[in-house]
């Protein structure tokens, strides 16, 4: 039935909102949703063709509620799609809010693939990336967005910590090489498994891109 | 009601039994035959049958179709919610137990049915209140494990935010103690 | 430090206090009511944003000044100052993401009329601007452009479920009285009126709250 196609996207949607991660885009059933609504496009055209334009639907109400029918289905298949959509830009944009750019997001199906096996096959059109072109082009217009946001207040470092500050330095483990960072007090070079006394304001991008660990 | 909310349109996609008044050829592809015919029962999504229901083509002319209460609204759900809200897995009867509820009550002046419901959520939201306060030090005993795989979506999220507040409340404590 | 040594400093009374006091403490005020009301609350008029800003500036100056001295005097202020500008920045990163927040999930709403975009300042006026462009065009790239032309838009209002989602004002509030005053709360059965004294908390529907709040008779907490 018109609409089925349309629940199981929003289905997608709902588990998507429960991952840490984005699900490869479900570019098929986007596609079969949208031809749905051309389809039933084409129904109302063809139903209406023989009217030339004076349809009464008092006079023909078989013809009046199958064009309700249609016209509803349609509507709903775009709530559908645009429930599909924005709960994955949401994430996509919480996603860049965290530092992510979208080489790291283009990149993540693969890791994935890798990791359990056959899964980078159900993104269905063969491409590696769980994301849709457009959409990676959308990470880059929304990062861009946001890097002119944050520009407006560059004292400020509008994405970091949302923890009210409680200590000025902290206790910091280093999980990845990172190089050198610059701090007031002299440049630090952090290697894997080394341990600083660091000011937090100092390291907090590092923390939320999984470099440093903080010790409690 | 808001537009892009999933649990909404989720809700929106659940069935109710209808039955058509009037003969459509066209919409045969509702229940895979030739057209529907006066009389033909079927079960559409409540998006579909609301509209269906509330629309009617001219000023004298009936409602092309009748509803009637989903079956997780039947007699005997209710009856044994009116003995027990607690015994009753609603999850079986629909995953959006509370939403098709109240969509139905827009569409029918139930008061005995929004009464039944209404003693229901209460009851029942006190024991996921309870639940969720002991979830984390107790883990759940069998029976609990049985009351909370029934919850439906409102009661589940009820049940996740009283968990996180429960949580964030004693990390909050101990933060507090340390400092 | 935390939430609470913040909010013990803001006393209501702040005559004869130094501009920078009050403008902390306002900022914290605004801060506290944006994270508890449900929709976009104005934004300040009276340039406080651009004092904050460059006052954040002025630390971060006398900071880079400061360091190198190796005098144990003045690295204790050092840290004094360092960790009341991170608190600043604190106040001020929270107060905007909070807004974003709020911008983002409705943007579409607050972009609807003029009353509505007045609450945003011109950059959160651009970003949502912005924003919604940008998802429009992916919607379109991505199914919608293949749809018929009467079903591209995006504001649709008729239907039974509009497409400009709004926030909810009934969400619960809790508000501090700042006068003795007779408070009217709509509730779901029935309505009240709660004779209420200076300093009694309540929690109440913010659709019932905004309008004391607004008249200075109650301040979100």
């Amino acid at each position: 039935m018109y609409g089925d196609l349309g629940i199981k996207l929003v289905q997608h949607a709902k588990r998507t909102q429960n991952l840490a991660h984005l699900p490869p885009y479900q570019a098929e059933l986007v596609r079969a949703v949208t031809r749905e609504v051309r389809d039933l496009n084409k129904d109302v055209d063809d139903l209406l063709e023989p009217f030339q334009g004076s349809f009464d639907p008092a006079e023909d109400q078989a013809v009046a509620y199958t064009l309700l029918v249609n016209h509803i289905s349609m509507r709903r298949n775009k709530r559908c799609l645009l429930a599909y959509h924005r709960t994955r830009t949401d994430k996509l944009e919480e996603l860049v809010w965290n530092g992510a750019d979208v080489i790291d997001l283009s990149g993540q199906q693969v890791r994935d693939g890798g990791a359990s096996g056959s899964k980078g096959v159900a993104s269905g059109d063969g491409s590696t990336s769980s994301l849709s072109p457009q959409e990676e082009d959308y990470v880059r217009q929304y990062g861009d967005l946001l890097a002119a946001y944050k520009g407006q207040w560059t004292d400020i470092d509008l994405t970091g910590s949302l923890e009210p500050p409680r200590d000025l330095f902290i206790d910091v483990r280093v999980l990845k090489d990172a190089g050198e960072i610059q701090t007031e007090y002299g440049a630090i070079t952090l290697t894997k498994n080394s341990q600083f006394y660091v000011r937090q304001g100092d390291v907090e991008r590092l923390i939320a891109q999984g470099y440093l660990q903080k010790l409690s | 009601m808001s537009y892009y909310d999933v649990d909404a349109i989720l809700t929106d996609g659940e069935k109710v039994p209808c039955r058509f008044e009037l003969d459509v050829p066209y919409l045969g592809h509702l229940d895979n035959s030739n057209g529907l015919k006066p009389g033909t029962r079927l079960n559409l999504p409540l998006w579909l049958a609301e509209m269906f229901a509330l629309a009617s083509a001219g000023e004298d002319s009936k409602p092309p179709l009748t509803l009637t209460l989903p079956p997780c609204l039947s007699e005997q759900v209710l009856a044994a919610l009116k003995a027990d809200p607690r015994a009753v897995p609603l999850r079986d009867q629909s995953a959006y137990f509370y939403g098709v509820a109240v969509r139905m009550l827009d569409l029918f002046d139930e008061r005995e049915l929004s009464a039944i419901l209404r003693t229901t959520f209460v009851v029942r939201a006190a024991d996921v209140g309870l639940h969720a306060r002991k979830a984390e030090e107790s883990g759940l005993g069998g029976q609990g494990e049985e009351f909370l795989r029934g919850l439906d979506e409102w009661e589940r999220r009820l049940f996740r935010r009283g968990h996180e507040g429960v949580k964030w409340a004693k990390e909050w404590t101990d933060n507090v103690k340390k400092s | 430090m935390d939430i609470d040594d913040i909010l013990r400093e803001v006393d209501p009374a702040s005559h004869g206090i130094p501009l920078e006091t009050r403008d902390l403490q306002a900022l914290t005020r605004l801060w506290v009511a944006e994270r508890s009301a449900p929709e976009l609350l104005n934004w300040p008029a009276d340039g406080l944003f651009e004092r904050v800003n460059s006052k954040i500036k002025s630390q971060i100056e006398k900071i880079e000044d400061m360091t190198g001295d190796m005098d144990p005097k003045t690295n204790f202020a050092l840290i004094v100052i360092q960790t009341e500008l991170e608190r600043y920045k604190f106040l001020v990163r929270s107060y905007l993401r909070t807004r974003i927040a709020k911008i983002d999930k409705h943007t579409l709403h607050y972009l609807s009329t003029e009353e509505l975009r007045q609450r945003l300042s011109p950059t959160e006026l651009a970003y949502a601007t912005r924003h919604q462009a940008l998802l429009h065009n992916h919607y379109l790239s991505s199914f919608l452009s293949s749809f018929p032309q009467r079903l591209q838009n995006l504001n649709d209002t008729a239907g039974n479920v509009s497409m400009i989602d709004s926030p909810d004002l009934d969400t619960a509030v809790f508000v501090r009285l700042l006068r003795e005053k007779d408070v009217f709360g709509r509730g779901t059965d029935s309505d009240t009126i709660l004779p209420a004294a200076n300093g009694d908390v309540l929690i109440m529907r913010w659709s019932s709250a905004k309008a004391l709040v607004e008249n200075g008779d109650a301040e979100l907490v």
